[in-house]
């Protein structure tokens, strides 16, 4: 048996990347939003970070999209997904989701920048412009509301991309009611290091309030991963059977065993752990130390989407 | 700091509006997904006899032959394990792997579209090709993993119980007919009359996973041939 290649394998890597995509995107708004409201307050607009996270969220959740038709069979029919609904399809409420996170996206885009945008906009483009105008300055009173909706969207979105698995109940290792929760804490995670590795790629301080706040989130996270992660197996091997037989495939032999111990554990959790509990004692941050630790933790969790892609199709029962 | 929460609420009463008016406008199709039909007059079963099957495959050829089902994939297979004992005396088990037809279907469930059905008034488990989109959400789903993607319409298939070629002329399926031995059982379960009824209630017989609460309408009298495994 191939570790990419097998007997009842339906999904690939596509899927694997459409949901790294879609919880990046939703992670980096999540940590967009934590900053302008803790920290940054009117000030958010020029901060490099979440200008990142301005940029990387559309890009990353239009990519997903974008893998995800491609992927289909007859991709140029993707607009059905749109017009017929299914309640009881985690995918069709998951597209409704997508959908409705892109607005309230762009709205709130919109919002934090609404100074540069109607300076963009002042005298040009004539009526357009002007009616442009107004509209920015209608969603910058709403600006509590859309806040308030996009963080709902983004956690449902984070949360969906683990639902979709969960629901094969054929599959014991992905039938299994930690796993949303896996992907939320991951997806946020990997938002967080985008917008990390974003800001100080565009010349963000890599010792600024910005980076110290969201690595002061990042520690407890990482340890609610490994919680998670630890939950999500020892639960699998005490249920016996089938579901003892899928996890000890997965983390026991071979190359997703490697991929897990040492992609997964080793690169994307234990290492950012440990640059972060010694980054406390020491002071000043630097830019190679924020974008490694960015990266580590980004590999790990696509590592770990694709881990569990892949290996949760291995075992039916 | 008072206008923006009641703005915020003002946004989330929105958001359950918007939620509702989708509930109303899904699709037709998809509504009858876990609800019982037991209603109707109609509901076809199966029964698979593993002492009768040869394993002669000459099911799976029909079923090729009538529904165009293009080679490399198929809607139906006869499964062979063993041999068991020793020459002359070797004798093998043969198990049909199809469509279930489940009662509560994991693939009409996830279908984004629709596209997987029940027929409400037969309560077989259907595709509609031009819904489909070829997301393969249902061909994960299934646990028995009978579905997959037709090459030629690119949409999603497997066995309907020949719904479209067979039953619409009041015909038997293809496998049934083609069967030398009377392997095969098709029939109407709400009629107790039929030859499916009564052989299921003149011979055990068994589902597949059925803890999964998948309520398979595929029975299979098991065969004493063999030997005992665990
Ligand atoms: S056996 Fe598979 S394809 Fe057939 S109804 Fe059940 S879940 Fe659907
Ligand atoms: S492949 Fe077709 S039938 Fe299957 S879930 Fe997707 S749209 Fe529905
Ligand atoms: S045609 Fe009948 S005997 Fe031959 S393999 Fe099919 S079920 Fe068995």
């Amino acid at each position: 048996m191939s570790a990419f290649h097998f007997e009842g394998l339906v999904w690939h890597w596509p899927i694997a990347i459409y949901l790294f995509l879609a919880g990046l995107s939703a992670g980096a708004v999540f940590f967009a939003i934590m900053l302008k409201h803790f920290k940054l307050a009117s000030e958010a607009y020029h901060s490099p970070f979440v200008q990142a996270a301005a940029i990387i969220a559309p890009l990353a959740v239009f990519g997903g999209l974008g893998i995800l038709v491609i992927d289909l069979t007859k991709p140029l029919d993707f607009w059905k997904i749109l017009v017929f609904y299914n309640t009881t399809s985690v995918m069709s409420m998951g597209v409704l989701v997508l959908m409705a996170y892109q607005v309230a996206l762009f709205a709130w885009i919109g919002c934090i920048f609404h100074q540069g945008l109607t300076r963009l906009l002042d005298g040009r483009f004539g009526a357009i412009g002007r009616l442009s105008t107004r509209f920015i300055q209608m969603l910058v009173r709403q600006e509590a509301a859309i806040t308030g909706i996009l963080v709902i969207l983004s956690i449902s979105l984070g949360a969906y991309t683990g639902f979709l698995l969960s629901a094969l109940i054929g599959f014991p290792l992905l039938n299994n009611p930690v796993l949303p929760l896996l992907f939320l804490i991951s997806g946020l995670s990997s938002g967080a290091a985008a917008t990390l590795l974003g800001g100080v790629l565009l010349r963000g301080n890599p010792n600024g309030i910005e980076v110290r706040f969201i690595h002061g989130i990042e520690i407890p996270m990482i340890l609610v991963e490994i919680g998670l992660l630890f939950t999500f197996f020892a639960g699998l091997i005490l249920s016996g059977g089938q579901s003892q037989v899928a996890a000890l495939n997965a983390l026991g032999y071979g190359f997703w065993g490697w991929i897990f111990w040492g992609g997964v554990i080793g690169i994307g959790l234990t290492l950012p752990l440990a640059f972060n509990l010694w980054m406390k004692v020491s002071a000043d941050r630097k830019f190679t130390y924020v974008a490694v630790t960015a990266s580590f933790s980004l590999i790990g969790v696509f590592l770990l989407r694709n881990f569990i892609l892949y290996t949760g199709q291995m075992t039916g029962v | 700091m008072e206008t923006s929460k009641r703005q915020f609420l003002k946004g989330c009463g929105a958001l359950i509006a918007g939620i509702s008016v989708y509930t109303v406008t899904k699709s037709p199709l998809a509504e009858n997904a876990n609800t019982d039909a037991s209603q109707t007059e109609v509901k076809y079963a199966m029964v698979h006899d593993e002492n009768a099957c040869i394993g002669c495959n000459a099911c799976v050829e029909a079923c090729r032959e009538t529904n165009h089902v293009p080679d490399g994939v198929t809607r139906v297979k006869i499964e062979r394990t063993g041999p068991f004992g020793n020459y002359p005396n070797q004798s093998y088990r043969f198990n049909r792997v199809s469509c279930q037809h489940c009662e509560a279907a994991p693939c009409v469930r996830v279908c984004p579209t629709g596209a997987a059905y029940i027929d409400k008034d037969t309560g077989i488990v259907a595709v509609n090709s031009d819904r489909c989109v070829g997301c393969q959400y249902c061909i994960a789903a299934c646990p028995y993993q009978v579905r997959f993607i037709n090459p030629e319409t690119r949409t999603a298939d497997k066995c309907d119980f020949c719904q479209q070629t067979q039953l619409s002329k009041g015909l038997q399926p293809a496998c049934v007919l083609a069967c030398p031995t009377q392997a095969l059982t098709f029939g109407n379960l709400k009629d107790p009359d039929s030859a499916l009824v009564k052989l299921l209630k003149t011979k055990p017989t068994y589902r597949a996973k059925v803890d999964l609460g998948t309520r398979p309408k595929l029975f299979h009298i098991q065969t004493i041939d063999g030997e005992v495994m665990l």
